[in-house]
């Protein structure tokens, strides 16, 4: 296993009264692309910017390599950020805002022009030296900013949402470009967004947070397949979400329908959430499956259609290559490996049950 | 054919431009170049070259640069505390420097008369704590202190409205890149609020440069500025033609400020934002 | 930490800069005390007075007008042309916005003399000149503030409002207009403001006839500045400062609570500001429309103002009082034409000059009964302007000499021109301001005439003054009594009531007539050939001659009266007074000025420039 390079140790933030992060501990182990999703105000761009040194935590200690480097300057810490947007100096040509971190080290000139050639060839815009700022394109201005931190060869790129100004297609090709360069750089990514499309694509790690608590740690398959929580399951695309029944081990009550599944021990008659994503849901018109239900709409997709269908008293989001018409009876299966079962959150747990019985 | 139409709402303004702004400078220009008899002439344009009118010049060019300089020492660092104190609304400071201006231009300067005097204010307070009275009074320096009170206001805004222009993206980026604050200064913030100073500069300069009234006020009448000298010509001496042709070196001097701020000053209107 | 303190500090010191001043205007505006400097308990009634001065009170609402007016039509027309401007292609928006900075960026004495040279030629300078010149430098201010805002502001939405069938003005009512109100309102603000704070332009376009706070403090600073214009000073800034407080109290409420009752209650605010404005102008001007109107040209502070209420109370016949600071003022003033006068009280040798133009008109003197109160003394000392006396009526006279403080000076220095150049008194010496006066005591001591036109005695008497030059406190006209009564100087060259005055409110204070001989003046009224009303003019003359009116004026004025009603009712102290009564031998000693030619003139104006520039 790999040295944990960066360490989190019990930071707490807050902003007046509003509590930013809460006891929060997580490391990063070298060379790692490690990625926090969250929604806006979960506390991911405070931890990075804390990171950076933009911030100082309330309580709790930074370890950067074993030193503390809770209260160091951030213009002398070794890892370099990657903004969110507006970052490249407007009063510098493309060349220069490359260089800005090279001169500050009195780097000679010759391995600064060097260095200006790799970094542009490196992100795809050889011949850029000399173009002013404002007649690049968002796309082109992120990857010269991020050309202008990995010239600097930080330990580790801090990545604040970069992609987040960006339309899809370019997104879609930047995300490439950042996994290659990872793979070229060999050095730590610590990368911040609120896309779980982006995390899941890139991430070696991702780090699902919200309201300054980390939810889950994982790879992304993890992530995705185990959400561990409601929340999880939610925020990683849009997921069939319904109240289940554990009756025993592999055996689940969803709406009324005893269905088989693969989870064990979670006791039995415990109320527990039941999550099964669009994609796994197998519809036919031979009525075949635990349920049954009716197209309600249709809508297509490009590589397939979206469908919702009223089964049960209960709105199913299924995705489907398959052609039904809207009002057509079907029935509804799922596979048991593709029921996801989670506990419910603690409090509201027994509550659920007296309802329900 | 719609926006045509909508142009034409700018057509009193170009009527107004004609007629009071231009017309009247080409006024002072005929005036300048003409003799009594109607034709061209150069002599009053060679008044302007005698000694008594180039001091005059010398020493309003002297005291308009000082009175520069000094508002820009003092705005500078006044626009990055403001900024650092991040007021949640700029009004407020545009609010706390305009107020003054609520108060007659004249009284203000004749209060600074008042302060500055041998037995005025100021020295009193000098002589209640055993010091030795300033004779700051009727000096250029007088002069100087009435004008940067006056201009500063002129100098702060543009820079401070520059100033919170500045993306906090852009100081933590050059930090990121290993930038010391000193750095950061003069790479980035300098360079930055550069379309703010040219602005106040020669919002300052200009004014300073043909004030009459505050040397007429704070000079005791020994300081006499280009513009005392113009206004006297108009107002006392009856002397139009030379008046005029004086005013005509002013505006080229004005002109000169006016390119400076053009070239230096891309986007249109930062004079305005104050 | 330390850090935050010093920027504290910084602050502080700026803020103590910028408001010093205004608190000490707004500290005199409740001082009880006729001079300046000393605090004489506190008092309200200079608020309650300056409602009562009709001077003050016609400069202010001339003021609100000017200011309301230009800055309404600035308005309308900036926000018309911005609107137009933001629809026009790069090159005539270019040149559009460089016309926009002219006005702008140009020297605002430059902007206003300009303007001057054109209206002359067509018009008379006056309300409508200024209002022109106010709107002018004010649509810049309105342009800059709306242009940014249409910028903006989403062109597709007026659009989508066209086409879902709004008319154009409806849409431009509901769409276009929200997103740049507030550009529009900021820039009626700014105008506002620079329009009352405006006094170079409003100098050089008002010509003789309005005043407006600021051209009458201009005069008035020269006198002394009454205690009324603070306390009126004062409320226009607290209105202001309160009224923008609301705003900004607006503002900050604006995000948490609704909006709606601070901005209707400004908005009405507003609106009774602007229709009290216009009404309050409307009322005076009504009952100056009736009868005949004399246009009276003085020296300031050279009549006591109730005479000219007392005449026209009683004769029906109305005044419009100007006053100038110097006879070469007067003299531009008349000569620029731009207002017809009915009579003009000056000096004697600018009144030689005149005469010499033939812009003097004979008086009628069966007009003039009381011209037999006029001592014959004084008649006689008119020869030199007047030989035969029958151009102008003397209104008081009077000698240059020394004003001095006994306690800083002894009587016997002071009894020569020589002290002036006394290194001792560095910086206690003020001289007289305006040139052939300033040159006095050189022309005595160097025993030449006050008239030469010799230019080698005339430059000998320079490098005199030059000498002269570093020992001098400030060179000043009016404001010389203030600056003595206040003992920031030892003495002053002044003219003789002038030192009566001053002494009469500082009794360490007195006057010496140089022993080597000086100038002495007559001051007369004369009616111009612009004279519209000869009748009433002389009517007004004789007026000013009657014992009791004159009696009045002396009181208030403050200097040698040629009326013999007067002189012979002076008390004991007054004869003795060295200021008001001569010697008749020393007096004998002292010449009269004598009209220059232009050419001279020049000359002298020449090396009075020379001498200021310290050449």
């Amino acid at each position: 296993m790999k040295k944990k390079l960066i360490n989190f140790k019990h930071i707490s933030k807050s902003y007046g009264d509003n509590l930013i992060l809460d006891d929060f501990n997580l490391y990063v182990r070298e060379n790692e692309f490690i990625t926090l999703l969250g929604p806006s105000g979960c506390g991911k761009t405070t931890t990075l910017r804390m990171l950076g040194g933009f911030e100082t935590p309330d309580t709790g200690r930074i370890l950067f390599d074993g030193e503390d480097i809770t209260n160091k300057p951030a213009n002398e810490r070794k890892l370099n950020t990657v903004f969110q947007k507006y970052s490249l100096f407007p009063n510098m040509t493309i060349a220069e805002n490359i260089a800005f971190g090279l001169k500050i080290k009195k780097k000679s000139q010759s391995y600064i022009n060097d260095k200006i050639k790799y970094a542009l060839k490196l992100v795809n815009l050889d011949g850029y030296e000399n173009r002013s700022v404002d007649s690049l394109s968002g796309g082109q201005q992120q990857r010269i900013a991020i050309a202008r931190a990995i010239v600097n060869e930080p330990e580790v790129l801090l990545l604040d949402e970069p992609l987040g100004a960006l339309d899809l297609k370019l997104r879609q090709n930047m995300q490439y470009e950042l996994m290659r360069l990872k793979e070229e750089l060999g050095i730590t990514f610590l990368y911040v967004t609120h896309d779980q499309e982006e995390a899941l694509t890139m991430s070696d790690t991702v780090v699902v947070m919200n309201q300054g608590y980390i939810q889950q740690i994982g790879t992304p398959e993890d992530i995705y397949n185990e959400p561990e929580n409601a929340f999880v399951a939610d925020f990683i695309g849009h997921s069939n979400i319904m109240d289940g029944i554990m009756i025993e081990d592999r055996l689940v009550e969803i709406l009324g329908v005893k269905v088989p599944c693969v989870d064990e021990g979670f006791g039995t008659n415990k109320p527990v959430d039941v999550v099964i994503r669009p994609e796994d849901v197998e519809l036919n018109t031979d009525m075949k499956g635990f349920m049954e239900g009716v197209i309600t709409s249709i809508i297509f997709k490009g590589v397939h259609y979206e469908y919702d269908v009223m089964a049960n008293g209960y709105e199913w989001l299924v995705h489907s290559t398959q052609y039904f018409e809207v009002g057509t009876k079907v029935g509804i299966n799922v596979i048991p490996f593709n029921i996801q079962i989670m506990h419910k959150p603690e409090s509201s747990d027994e509550k659920a049950v007296e309802i329900d019985e | 054919m719609n926006n045509l139409k909508k142009q034409l709402l700018a057509g009193p303004y170009l009527i107004w431009i004609i007629g009071f702004i231009i017309l009247p400078m080409i006024t002072v220009v005929l005036y300048a170049f003409t003799g009594d008899d109607g034709h061209f002439t150069l002599e009053y344009m060679k008044e302007v070259t005698l000694h008594a009118h180039m001091a005059a010049i010398g020493l309003s060019l002297q005291l308009g640069i000082l009175t520069t300089i000094i508002c820009l020492i003092i705005a500078y660092p006044l626009a990055m505390i403001l900024k650092s104190f991040n007021f949640k609304h700029q009004t407020f400071v545009v609010f706390i420097f305009m107020l003054p201006m609520w108060m007659n231009f004249l009284l203000r300067i004749m209060a600074w008369k008042m302060l500055l005097a041998k037995n005025g204010i100021f020295n009193t307070f000098l002589a209640s704590i055993g010091l030795e009275p300033l004779h700051i009074i009727n000096t250029p320096a007088a002069v100087v202190i009435g004008m940067v009170y006056d201009y500063l206001p002129f100098m702060l805004l543009p820079i401070y409205n520059s100033m919170v222009r500045i993306k906090k993206d852009y100081i933590e980026a050059a930090q990121d890149l290993g930038a010391k604050s000193i750095t950061v200064f003069f790479k980035i913030i300098l360079p930055l609020t550069m379309s703010g100073i040219v602005s106040g500069i020669v919002m300052v300069f200009v004014p300073a440069l043909t004030s009459f009234a505050v040397s007429d006020i704070l000079g005791g009448g020994k300081i006499l500025l280009i513009g005392n000298v113009i206004e006297q010509d108009f107002m006392q001496g009856n002397q139009w033609s030379i008046g005029s042709a004086l005013s005509v070196v002013l505006m080229i001097f004005v002109l000169i400020s006016m390119i400076l701020s053009q070239i230096f000053d891309k986007d249109e209107g930062s004079v305005a934002t104050w | 930490m330390v850090k935050r303190g010093f920027e504290r500090l910084y602050l502080a010191l700026i803020f103590v800069f910028l408001y010093l001043p205004i608190t000490v205007l707004i500290v005199l505006s409740f001082n009880d005390s006729k001079t300046k400097v000393s605090w004489g308990g506190f008092t309200l009634k200079w608020y309650l007075r300056c409602f009562h001065n009709e001077t003050i009170m016609n400069a202010f609402w001339t003021t609100l007008q000017l200011t309301i007016a230009s800055a309404l039509i600035a308005t309308i027309i900036g926000t018309l042309a911005a609107i137009g401007i933001s629809s026009m292609k790069r090159r005539n928006k270019a040149i559009f916005l460089g016309a926009t900075n002219i006005p702008l960026l140009n020297a605002d004495i430059v902007t206003g003399l300009s303007m001057m040279l054109l209206f002359v030629k067509f018009i008379n300078l006056g309300f409508v000149t200024v209002l022109i010149a106010h709107i002018t430098f004010n649509i810049p201010y309105v342009i800059l503030n709306v242009l940014p805002k249409l910028k903006t502001a989403n062109k597709y939405t007026y659009e989508a409002a066209l086409d879902l069938g709004a008319s154009k003005p409806f849409a431009f009512y509901k769409v276009t207009w929200p997103e740049i109100k507030s550009g529009v309102f900021s820039g009626f603000i700014m105008a506002v403001t620079m329009s009352l704070d405006d006094f170079s332009i409003t100098y050089f376009t008002k010509g003789a006839g309005m005043n407006t706070i600021s051209t009458m403090l201009y005069t008035e600073l020269r006198k002394g500045i009454k205690p009324e214009l603070y306390a009126l000073s004062t409320i226009l800034f607290l209105t202001v400062f309160i009224l923008l407080l609301a705003m900004n109290i607006r503002n900050e409420k604006r995000s948490s609570h609704g909006k709606k009752p601070v901005k209707n209650f400004i908005a009405c605010l507003l609106v009774v500001f602007c229709s009290v404005t216009l009404l309050g102008g409307c009322a005076p001007k009504k009952n100056s429309t009736s009868s005949k109107t004399l246009t009276v040209l003085n020296a300031g502070k050279y009549i006591d103002e109730s005479v000219i209420t007392d005449f026209e109370k009683k004769t029906k016949i109305k005044i419009k009082y100007e006053e100038y600071s110097s006879p070469e003022e007067m003299y531009t003033k008349y000569k620029s034409g731009s207002i017809k006068y009915d009579l003009i009280n000056t000096s004697d040798y600018m009144i030689e000059k005149l005469i010499k133009e033939g812009e003097v008109q004979k008086l009628d003197f069966s007009n003039i009964p009381h011209i037999n109160n006029i001592d014959e003394e004084i008649l006689k000392l008119s020869h030199s302007f007047d030989p035969k006396n029958e151009y102008t009526v003397p209104y008081f006279y009077g000698t240059v000499g020394i004003l001095y403080n006994k306690k800083m000076v002894s009587k016997e220095e002071v009894s020569s021109w020589k002290v002036l150049w006394d290194p001792k008194y560095k910086n206690e010496i003020i001289q007289q301001n305006s040139v052939r006066d300033a040159f006095i005591p050189a022309l005595v001591l160097n025993h030449s005439s006050l008239n030469t036109t010799k230019k080698s005695e005339l430059k000998k008497a320079l490098k005199l003054l030059k000498k002269q030059y570093p020992l001098t406190y400030a060179y000043m006209v009016d404001e010389t009594s203030d600056e003595m009564i206040s003992e920031n100087a030892a003495m002053a060259v002044v003219y003789s009531g002038e030192a009566a005055t001053a002494m009469d409110s500082n009794e360490n204070l007195s006057y010496s007539l140089p022993k080597e001989g000086s100038n002495a003046w007559v001051d007369s009224w004369f009616v111009p050939k612009t004279c519209q009303h000869k009748k009433e003019a002389e009517k007004f003359i004789d007026y000013l001659c009657t014992d009791k009116v004159a009696k009045k004026n002396f009181d208030y004025v403050w200097y040698s009266s040629p009326c013999k009603s007067v002189q012979k009712n002076l008390t004991d102290d007054f004869k003795k007074n060295p200021a008001l009564t001569f010697n008749k031998k020393t007096l004998d000693k002292c010449e009269l000025f004598h009209a220059l030619s232009d050419e001279d003139q020049a000359y002298y104006n020449k090396l009075w420039q020379e001498l200021k520039s310290r050449l």
